[in-house]
């Protein structure tokens, strides 16, 4: 008798999830391979919806302060730049059919489409390009997302409905590709006299854009689901849904995409890679991307202004190693600051510096570091080479930090390593520049523009966040953002890289390649990283 | 009674007091606020026109103040990274923690008590080892873990329930169920056990009782002994549980909810205090005060009523 409770218990659990089973969404795996391949050559199918996992509530509006990754991904369906990355990455006609700068650089003109419509059925012209700039990006009160991009425009003209030039206080050759950067356009006649951060009718419940797809639901922290636009400039998508799942745990979202629920991700788990290459519905691709991880040695520091001090630094470390165990294998040695994806630009030929541990001392003892008293710590004028390292817990940040303390202690520094949330490091290495060394990253629009995190100008405030100030830099970058030929741009920044390997501003470690997984079934997405898959989502098809 | 009820309601308001100034203070003078969250590449500028925006420029016990203002009349403000009412943002995920935290308190108790029940009359028994070794494991075993583990199980392995989400209001109830199964199992974890101990030793005292031996020379069945008069008296001390326990459901949703992508008040919380939305972290702080002091309320007053000892100390 008193057996019988449990018994039935088991029985009863047994029976549901039998049931469950028979019931269930049982998907059966497709065929990695010749399955795939067929379908492929069929063509593209109209129909079908695919699942894409976000970790967070998004906003949609691309410019609103608090709309962060899980935004962009969504906005950059809903609405349109005027630019987007092509498939080369050089910037692609979107919104904007052609454009052209002036002989001086001081004005870009841009061309617009005149087939293109908003969700609601208004027509798009020139009077929605200028009231986002005029009214919102360049409005420094608003402190819009990514104005800072912006800073060198001074405002946008509307020539006539279809055509708009862009006035500029600089020259700026890279406008082009930052208007492809989460520059997305809002419409005029839904935004205008309103308050565009605070009208919640639009950000969060049923926003207008002139995407390839348009809001249908959205259930606050389940998902978002966006529906085919059926007037979408190119033709209507072949999908008939997108997908965005709120699913906040990296974890769960691998074990959705083995279960065959998710058909585009990004996974930062290296461990969970093998797992995710075996499973036979899924493909895992790995693609350069324009982010490059550096470490920053504070320059108000006297520790750190020798550049043969930053040069030992980079020598001590084996940045090999560090890709090859905590990255297994996902990413290649930098040396500068244009990241390899920007082929037109990138060049190897720099100041390499290999691990050489003997030689980090040899600079550091010709810098004046030497350990006279023998407590194999070095010293110099009586001070020891003493310094904290900062490291926020975010991704791989931490396992490089500490193999990085562990290079930099044997070569006879006292680093003393530090970890920071990712919010107090904000707070206090970036805002405050309290620091004195951190370990971090970039990532920037698809251009060799990086003025923004290398010029004097930006030291203690802006982005230069190791306050580098080189008047040589700064009129290299100068000249580079002000030169739109080309090829001319391209002898300009491969002088810049050859100038930043020798004098490293920041110690450059490593280019991150991005693990992108994406379901077997899913077809017609170009070979690029995951965000810029996404402006070619009207083309993506499902078997 | 009368008396007793205005006691615990003046206690319960300086309690709630007591708690916003903490959480206030706490979240507020945390390092890094809202404009530390935006993109590391956000200007200066950038991150002060967010600041004012926000109000967040003011001292942070004048703002304490203006919030508590605000608070009495009913208004919680509006969230810092959306800018929709506090209230709205609550009310569209109360309800799905209302549904996973009663269904896991009613599984919780219907099961524990069963369990309890099998280990005290089978006590030192294979029942009972079985009983108690699944117990501390329920309450061993990280639930994250846990989670993950049926996740493989289920959904990738077996493909028998969907990993994440919930099932749609008006969807059947056989799928309901799917959804609700893994985070009901796991956030039983850390009530079960508990309900089961507890109701363990509470029928192990009761079973030793002269009335039950009473009631087994008058020729009772056993089942009549043990499910009418030994649990109903073994059950008093178990109904006290239960308030101590929906703290801890509340605390344990935080985490089941962001494994299987609950969209609930344990995410909410979360996803508050990850993103400095200080209005968002008070506004659901104060809720789960006011729920948590009302349901021990209520236990307080089922337990004076069906125990007629606590009464009369009352």
């Amino acid at each position: 008798m008193i057996k019988k409770p449990l018994g039935i218990l088991l029985l009863v659990l047994v029976i549901v999830l039998s049931a469950c089973s028979s019931g269930g969404n049982s998907t059966e795996s497709p065929q990695k391979g010749n399955d795939s391949q067929e379908s492929a050559q069929e063509g593209p199918k109209k129909g079908g919806q695919i699942n894409i996992p976000i970790v967070g509530d998004p906003i949609f509006n691309p410019w609103h302060p608090n709309a962060y990754a899980e935004s962009n991904l969504v906005n950059r369906i809903i609405f349109s730049g005027l630019t987007k990355p092509g498939e080369d990455l050089a910037p692609a006609p979107h919104l904007a059919e052609t454009w052209e700068a002036s002989e001086d650089g001081m004005i870009w003109t841009f061309h617009l489409r005149k087939d293109v419509k908003w969700h609601d059925g208004e027509q798009f012209t020139a009077e929605d390009v200028a009231f986002t700039f005029n009214e919102i990006v360049l409005d420094p009160d608003y402190g819009a997302n990514g104005a800072s991009n912006f800073k060198t425009v001074d405002h946008v003209e509307i020539v006539d409905e279809y055509t708009v030039n862009f006035h500029m206080k600089t020259p700026n050759a890279a406008l082009p590709a930052y208007l492809g950067f989460n520059a997305e356009i809002l419409p005029k006649h839904k935004l205008e006299g309103q308050d565009p951060w605070n009208l919640t009718s639009f950000n969060k419940e049923a926003p207008v854009g002139t995407g390839p797809f348009k809001i249908g639901k959205y259930i606050s922290g389940q998902s978002v689901e966006l529906v085919a636009n059926p007037d979408f400039y190119a033709g209507e998508p072949y999908l008939d849904r997108v997908v965005f799942k709120i699913v906040p745990d990296a974890n769960t979202q691998i074990a959705q995409a083995l279960s065959g629920e998710l058909d585009l991700f990004v996974v930062d788990d290296k461990a969970a890679i093998k797992r995710l290459e075996n499973a036979k519905n899924l493909n895992v691709v790995a693609n350069d991307t324009t982010k490059y991880f550096w470490i920053s040695l504070n320059q108000e520091n006297d520790l750190f202004t020798d550049v043969k001090v930053r040069q030992a630094f980079l020598h001590a470390i084996d940045r090999q190693a560090i890709i090859d165990t905590v990255l297994k294998g996902y990413g290649k040695i930098a040396d500068a600051a244009i990241t390899p994806n920007q082929s037109f630009y990138y060049t190897d030929q720099v100041t390499r510096y290999d691990y050489d541990p003997e030689k980090a001392k040899q600079l550091l003892a010709e810098a004046g570091w030497i350990d006279s008293d023998g407590d194999g710590i070095l010293d110099k004028d009586g001070k020891k080479f003493s310094f904290l390292f900062e490291v926020a817990q975010q991704g791989d940040l931490e396992p490089v930090a500490q193999m990085v303390h562990q290079y930099l202690k044997s070569i006879g520094l006292d680093v003393q390593l530090k970890t920071l949330e990712w919010n107090t490091m904000i707070q206090k290495n970036v805002i405050q520049r309290d620091y004195e060394m951190i370990l971090n990253w970039w990532t920037y629009p698809t251009d060799p523009d990086v003025f923004a995190q290398y010029y004097s100008g930006n030291a203690g405030k802006g982005n230069n966040i190791p306050g580098y100030k080189d008047e040589v830099l700064d009129e290299l970058l100068l000249k580079g953002q002000q030169t739109s030929d080309p090829q001319e741009r391209k002898e300009i920044y491969a002088e810049v890289q050859q100038y930043m390997s020798d004098t490293l501003p920041y110690l450059y470690l490593w280019y991150p390649q991005e693990i992108s997984v994406s379901s077997t079934r899913l077809h017609g997405a170009p070979e690029m990283y995951m965000g810029g898959k996404l402006y070619y989502v009207n083309e993506f098809w499902v078997e | 009674m009368l008396h007793f009820i205005l006691n615990r309601l003046w206690q319960s308001i300086i309690l709630i007091f007591i708690v916003t100034i903490i959480t206030f203070f706490l979240i507020n003078l945390a390092p890094g606020g809202p404009s530390s969250l935006m993109r590391m590449d956000a200007s200066e500028e950038e991150r002060q026109a967010l600041i004012t925006r926000m109000g967040l420029d003011k001292p942070v016990i004048v703002r304490y103040g203006e919030w508590v203002k605000d608070a009495l009349q009913g208004d919680l403000g509006v969230s810092l990274s959306s800018g929709q009412p506090v209230i709205q943002r609550v009310a569209e995920r109360f309800p799905n923690t209302l549904r996973l935290a009663s269904i896991t308190l009613i599984f919780s108790v219907i099961v524990g008590i069963v369990l309890g029940i099998i280990a005290a009359i089978r006590r030192n028994k294979m029942s009972d080892y079985v009983v108690n070794f699944f117990s501390v494991i329920g309450l061993s075993v990280p639930s994250f873990w846990l989670a993950i583990m049926l996740i493989l199980l289920f959904s990738v392995t077996l493909q028998w329930l969907p990993s994440s989400g919930v099932a749609s209001e008006n969807s059947a109830l056989f799928e309901q169920f799917k959804y609700l199964f893994m985070p009901v199992i796991i956030l039983s974890t850390s009530t079960l056990p508990t309900i089961v101990r507890f109701t363990r030793s509470s029928m192990l005292e009761v079973i030793t009782q002269n009335y039950i031996r009473t009631a087994r020379a008058k020729g009772a069945r056993e089942f009549i002994v043990i499910y009418w008069h030994a649990l109903r008296n073994a059950l008093i001390p178990v109904v006290s549980i239960i308030g101590v326990l929906i703290p801890r459901l509340l605390g344990g949703a935080v985490i089941v909810e962001s494994v299987f992508g609950w969209p609930g008040m344990g995410r909410l919380i979360v996803e508050a205090a990850q993103g400095r939305d200080y209005n968002l972290v008070m506004g659901v702080t104060v809720i789960v005060t006011v729920i948590v002091i009302l349901s021990n309320f209520v236990v307080d007053m089922i337990y004076s009523k069906i125990d007629p000892r606590v009464k009369n100390v009352s």
